[in-house]
C-alpha cells in the first residue's frame, strides 16, 4: 500500500436469527450509522462506498446494493459491489483500504450485510443444480470431511471441537452485539445431535441477520478523528482453484499464501508472538485448530493442542476470536468484516467487555468457497 | 490534478457474442478469451499478478457462479483475486485502483455470464427496491420505456430520431465480426418495428446475446514490453445514483455528468467532444440521446464518432458490454479496429454502467499516448 | 379516506415467491460424460501438460492452465479419501439417514468425486476403503447422474491399467 490507511469508525447491528425490526435497508443503516457515529462524521465526509454481501439469493434481492444506494449514502458517490463467497465482508474491507492507499480517495466507508432470515439459506447455499447428484445440505457437508481428515492426521482428540465452541459462547456472552451468548460445556455440545459426523449441531454456526461497516481513512485525517485509530499494517486476498490434484483443503495453499504476504508486509516473524489476538473465521468448530496450523501460529498438528491447553481462551497467550467468532454470529456477508473489524476495535483498545488486555497487534481473517477464498488484514495500534 | 501511475491496457479477447452459446458453460467460454489475451500480449500465466472477475448470480441461476471462473484463470498457484457483482469495466477500475496504490503491475480482468440460461426480464425485475418497485413488475426494458418517455417529453425529441440513432449504430455494427446483429437496418425500417413497451420498439432494444471478455491492464514499464501500440489510461471516475426511479429526473443523467466530469478533469480535457470516439453502453437509443446530454456529445455529429462498434444494440452480452466498450476503444487506438477503424484516432472516451435508467455510470478517457510524465 | 392512524396489525412482511426459469448448458464435455454413463463408463479428460486426469471432464487444468483435450476412460472402482456422515436430509434427494458421503478417488483419476456410500454400516466406513460402483440395471439408465446409484464396498479388485484410451 502506497500510503498509511486507518480504521477510524466501526459500527455494527446486533445480530440475531430475525431482525424483523428492519428491512433489509434498515439493517444496513443500523451498523452505517453506528460507523459513522464512531468516528464523529457525517455522509457528506465520505468519499466513496464499498459493499459486499454473500449470494443475493439469500434475500431475493438480485445486485441489492443498488437498491440500498439511498440506506448508504452513495448517491452520487463512487460505489463498488464485491462478492468472494464467505471471505466476502473481509475482502470488501480491503477492497476499501485499496482505495484509500490510492491516494484517490481520503475517506471510504465499508459495509457488509446479509439478512438470511428473509429467505431460504439452505436453498439458496445448494440449490438443485443439473448435471450433479444432489448429496449434502449446506456448507457442513462440504467441510466434514475435511475436518475428519484434519482429526486422522493429527490424531486430536474428540473434545476438541466441542471445548472450542465453550470458549467461543464464553466470549460471545461478553459481547452484546453477538447473537448466541449462552454459555455451554463440552458435555452439553457432546449431547448434541450429530449433523455431519464429526460435526455436531452444538459445533455449528447460528444463521443471523446483521451488518458491519467500518470507515477507513488516509493518515492525516484520521489522525484528526475523535480516536485512536487502528492502522492497517498489510491486508491481502488471495484464491485457489478447486480441481487441482492432490489440493489440501485441510491447510489450503492460498491460506498459507496470503498469510505468509500478510505477515512479510507488516514485518511479523513470528505470529504466535507477535500478534495479540486473532479473529478467524470459524463456522464449525474443528477450523480453529486448522486455521491456527494454516495460518502458521502453530506447526502441523500442534493447533488443537494449543486450545487443549487454553492457549486460545480468553485470557490465554494468543485469545482467539474473542468476540465469540462465527460460532456465535453468522451473517454470512457481513462475517468476515466482523472479523476485520473486531480485530480493529481490539487495537483500538475499544473492544469493552472482550477487550484483550494490551493488545496491540491483531489480525483479522475470513475465507470462503470451498476453502478457495481468502482474505486477511494485520491492524496496529502504532503507524 | 494528482501525479497518477501511467497504466495501460495491453490486451483484449473476446468470443463473438451469440444468442446461445450450446457447447461451452460460461466459465469454458471464459477460459477460451483468457487464453487469446494472454496470447496477444504474449504472456504467460504467471506474468500476471492480479486477476479480477465480474459476473453476478441470479443472470448465473446459481450461487457462487463465479468460483468455476477460478479454474478458468488458471488459478494455482493461489493467485490475488477479487470478484465483483458488476459488470467487467468496474473491474477493470479496480484493477487500474490497485496499481494507482502500488499493490499491482499487471492485471487480468475478465467478464462472463450466460445470459441465455435464465430470463433477464425476470432477473432485471429482481434488481428493483423489492418492497415498492418489484412488485410492480417493472423490469429493466420497462424502466427504460419510462426514461425514454420522460427524456422525448422534456426535449422534444421524436420517434423518428430515436430510429435514427438505432440506424447508426446498426450502421457502424455491421463492420465488426464479434456482434451478434450485423445486419444494416434504416431508420425508416427500425421505426416500423413494433413497440415491446411504448416508447420503445423491437429495433431499439438490445439483443439477449452472451460471450466471455478478458482484458490486461499493465502498467508503464511493463505495458509496453508487452504490447507495441499499448493503450493509456488518462482519466477514469464512477458515480452511482439512487435507485428510486421517482427520485430522479430520468430524463437527465446527473451521475454521467458527474462521472465524465471528473473524468475529464483527470485527463486534462475541457470537454467530452475533444475526443475522437466514444464508445457508450446505453442498450437504447434514448438512452444514449440521455447519456450524450449529460456528457455534452451530440448523436447525431460527425466526430466524435458515437460507437464506431454498433455498440449495445448490436451486441449486450450482460457483465461484459461495459468491458467491451473499454476492449473496443482498445482496438480502435491501437489499431486493431479492422474495417470499423476510425481514421486518426488518438483519444476516446469509454462509457459503461450498470442498473436501472443509467443508476451507476463509469467514465474512461483512453489515449495513445502517455497521460503522465 | 383518513391515513392518519397506523393501523393495528401493521404488515410485518411483504411475501414474495421468487420463481426464475434457467435452461442451463452441459457443455460439450459434460454431455460426454452423461452419455457414457449411460454405457456404464466414467470419463475424465486429461491435461495435455501434465497428463492428470479430471474427473468428471474440464476444458483446462487450473494448475497448468493448459488444455484438456484428450478424453479417456477411468475405473469406476477407487478408494475414500474422506467422508462425513450425514445426519440430516438433503432437497430434491430421498436418503435413509444416517448415510456416508465420501471423496472417492476413482483408479486412473487425479481428482476425487463426491460419492453417496451404500451397502455398509456407517461405522465401518473408514479412509483408504475400496468402493465401487453400483449401478442402475441396463435398459433404466439415462445418460445423467443418477445412472450410478452409489458406491459400496469393492467386491472385485479393479483389472487393468487405467485410465484406458475411450
Amino acid at each position: 500500500m502506497k500510503r498509511p490507511v486507518a480504521v477510524v469508525g466501526v459500527g455494527q447491528t446486533h445480530h440475531a436469527s430475525r431482525r424483523s425490526d428492519v428491512s433489509i435497508a434498515g439493517l444496513v443503516r443500523e451498523a452505517v450509522d453506528r460507523a459513522l457515529l464512531d468516528a464523529g462524521l457525517e455522509h457528506k465526509d465520505i468519499d466513496a462506498v464499498i459493499i459486499g454481501k454473500a449470494p443475493d439469493m439469500l434475500e431475493g434481492v438480485a445486485q441489492p446494493e443498488q437498491y440500498l444506494v439511498g440506506a448508504v449514502g452513495a448517491h452520487m458517490k463512487p460505489m463498488l459491489r464485491v462478492h468472494t463467497a464467505g471471505s466476502v465482508g473481509a475482502s470488501t474491507a480491503i477492497t476499501a483500504a485499496t482505495h484509500v492507499a490510492s491516494g484517490l480517495y481520503n475517506r471510504v466507508l465499508t459495509v457488509a450485510f446479509e439478512k438470511q432470515s428473509e429467505g431460504n439459506t439452505m436453498w439458496a447455499l445448494s440449490p438443485n443444480l443439473p448435471f450433479t447428484a444432489p448429496l449434502v445440505a449446506g456448507a457442513g457437508g462440504y467441510f466434514a470431511p475435511y475436518c475428519r481428515e484434519y482429526i486422522a492426521r493429527t490424531k486430536a482428540p474428540l473434545h476438541i471441537g466441542p471445548l472450542t465452541m465453550v470458549y467461543a459462547r464464553e466470549n460471545g456472552a461478553r459481547n452484546e452485539y453477538a447473537h448466541l451468548r449462552e454459555p455451554v460445556t463440552v458435555e452439553q455440545v457432546m449431547e448434541t445431535p450429530m449433523l455431519w459426523d464429526p460435526i455436531r449441531f452444538g459445533e455449528t454456526c447460528p444463521a443471523s441477520d446483521g451488518a458491519a461497516a467500518m470507515i477507513l481513512a488516509c493518515e492525516e485525517l484520521a489522525k484528526k478523528g475523535p480516536r485512536r485509530p487502528a492502522w492497517i499494517k498489510a491486508a491481502y486476498t488471495f484464491a485457489e482453484a478447486m480441481w487441482v490434484p492432490n489440493r489440501d483443503q485441510v491447510s489450503p495453499k492460498a491460506g498459507q499464501i496470503c498469510a505468509g504476504k500478510v505477515y512479510e508486509a507488516a514485518g511479523i516473524t513470528d505470529p504466535w508472538k507477535e500478534i495479540d489476538t486473532a479473529e478467524l473465521y470459524v463456522p464449525f468448530s474443528w477450523f480453529q485448530a486448522m486455521w491456527l496450523e494454516n495460518l502458521g501460529f502453530c506447526a502441523e498438528g500442534e493447533g488443537w493442542k494449543a486450545i487443549d491447553r487454553g492457549d486460545t481462551r480468553f485470557g490465554g497467550r494468543l485469545p482467539i476470536d474473542p468476540s465469540g467468532g462465527v460460532l456465535c454470529t453468522n451473517p454470512i456477508g457481513a462475517s468476515g468484516m466482523l472479523r476485520l473489524a473486531e480485530a480493529a476495535l481490539q487495537v483500538m483498545g475499544r473492544a469493552g467487555s472482550h477487550q484483550v488486555e494490551g493488545a496491540k497487534t491483531a489480525l483479522g481473517h475470513a475465507y470462503g468457497g470451498g476453502a478457495q477464498y481468502f482474505a486477511m488484514w494485520v491492524v496496529s495500534s502504532e503507524l | 490534478m494528482p501525479q497518477l501511475r501511467n497504466v495501460a491496457i495491453v490486451a483484449f479477447a473476446q468470443l463473438p457474442v451469440v444468442a446461445r452459446d450450446e457447447h461451452r458453460t460460461a466459465t469454458e467460454m471464459l477460459y477460451l478469451a483468457v487464453r487469446q489475451a494472454l496470447e496477444q500480449c504474449q504472456a504467460r500465466r504467471d506474468d500476471i499478478d492480479y486477476q479480477i472477475a465480474g459476473s453476478t448470480d441470479y443472470m448465473d441461476g446459481r450461487p457462487f457462479g463465479f468460483v468455476t471462473a477460478l479454474e478458468s484463470l488458471g488459478s494455482w498457484p493461489p493467485r490475488q483475486d477479487l470478484h465483483l457483482e458488476m459488470d467487467g469495466t468496474f473491474c477493470a477500475y479496480y484493477a487500474w485502483l490497485r496499481m494507482q496504490a502500488g499493490d499491482c503491475e499487471t492485471a487480468l480482468v475478465v467478464a462472463h455470464g450466460k445470459v441465455s440460461e435464465g430470463d433477464p426480464r425476470r432477473v432485471t425485475n429482481l434488481q428493483m427496491d423489492p418492497y415498492y418497485h418489484a412488485p410492480l413488475g417493472i423490469d429493466a426494458i420497462a424502466s427504460s420505456a419510462l426514461q425514454a418517455s420522460m427524456y422525448m417529453a422534456r426535449t422534444g425529441v421524436g420517434d423518428h430520431e430515436l430510429a435514427r440513432v438505432a440506424a447508426r449504430n446498426r450502421a457502424h455494427g455491421a463492420r465488426n465480426p464479434d456482434n451478434q446483429v450485423r445486419a444494416v437496418a434504416t431508420a425508416e425500417e427500425l421505426q416500423s418495428t413494433p413497440f415491446v413497451v411504448e416508447p420503445l420498439r423491437q429495433g431499439y432494444l438490445a439483443p439477449v446475446g452472451e460471450t466471455a471478455t478478458c482484458l490486461i491492464l499493465a502498467v508503464e514499464g511493463k505495458a509496453e514490453r508487452m504490447c507495441d501500440r499499448p493503450v493509456w489510461i488518462h482519466g477514469v471516475d464512477h458515480r452511482s445514483e439512487l435507485q428510486t426511479l421517482g427520485a430522479r429526473d430520468l430524463s437527465r443523467s446527473a451521475g454521467a455528468r458527474l462521472a465524465s466530469e471528473r473524468a475529464l478533469a483527470l485527463a486534462g480535457l475541457d470537454r467530452a467532444d475533444q475526443v475522437d470516439l466514444a464508445e457508450l453502453a446505453a442498450t437504447n437509443p434514448a438512452e444514449e440521446m440521455v447519456l450524450c446530454d449529460a456528457l455534452g456529445l451530440d448523436p447525431f455529429a460527425s466526430r466524435p464518432v458515437l460507437n464506431p462498434s454498433g455498440g449495445p444494440l448490436c451486441a449486450d452480452p450482460v457483465m461484459s458490454t461495459g468491458l467491451i466498450r473499454l476492449g473496443e476503444a482498445f482496438r480502435q487506438l491501437a489499431g486493431r479496429a479492422g474495417e470499423r477503424t476510425v481514421s486518426g484516432a488518438e483519444m476516446a472516451l469509454v462509457h459503461g454502467q450498470q442498473g436501472h435508467c443509467l443508476q451507476t455510470n463509469i467514465v474512461w478517457i483512453c489515449g495513445t499516448r502517455r497521460r503522465w510524465s | 379516506m383518513k391515513c392518519s392512524a397506523p393501523p393495528e396489525t401493521p404488515v410485518k412482511y411483504v411475501e414474495a415467491v421468487v420463481w426464475l426459469p434457467y435452461h442451463y448448458v452441459a457443455g460439450d464435455y459434460r454431455a460426454v460424460y452423461l452419455r457414457a454413463l449411460k454405457d456404464k463408463k466414467i470419463l475424465g479428460s486429461r491435461c495435455d501438460v501434465t497428463k492428470k486426469v479430471f474427473v468428471p471432464p474440464v476444458i483446462n487444468s487450473p494448475e497448468s492452465f493448459a488444455p484438456c483435450s484428450e478424453l479417456v476412460q477411468v475405473s469406476d472402482q477407487g478408494r475414500i479419501t474422506t467422508f462425513c456422515i450425514v445426519n440430516i436430509p438433503v432437497i430434491g434427494r430421498n436418503l435413509e439417514l444416517p448415510y456416508v458421503a465420501a471423496s472417492v478417488l476413482l483408479d486412473g483419476a487425479d481428482i476425487p468425486i463426491f460419492a453417496l456410500i451404500q451397502e455398509c454400516r456407517t461405522e465401518d466406513v473408514h479412509m483408504g476403503m475400496r468402493v465401487e460402483a453400483v449401478w442402475k440395471p441396463d435398459g433404466q439408465r439415462q445418460g445423467d447422474h443418477e445412472d450410478i446409484l452409489y458406491f459400496r464396498p469393492s467386491q472385485s479388485s479393479s483389472s487393468g491399467e487405467w485410465p484406458r484410451p475411450i
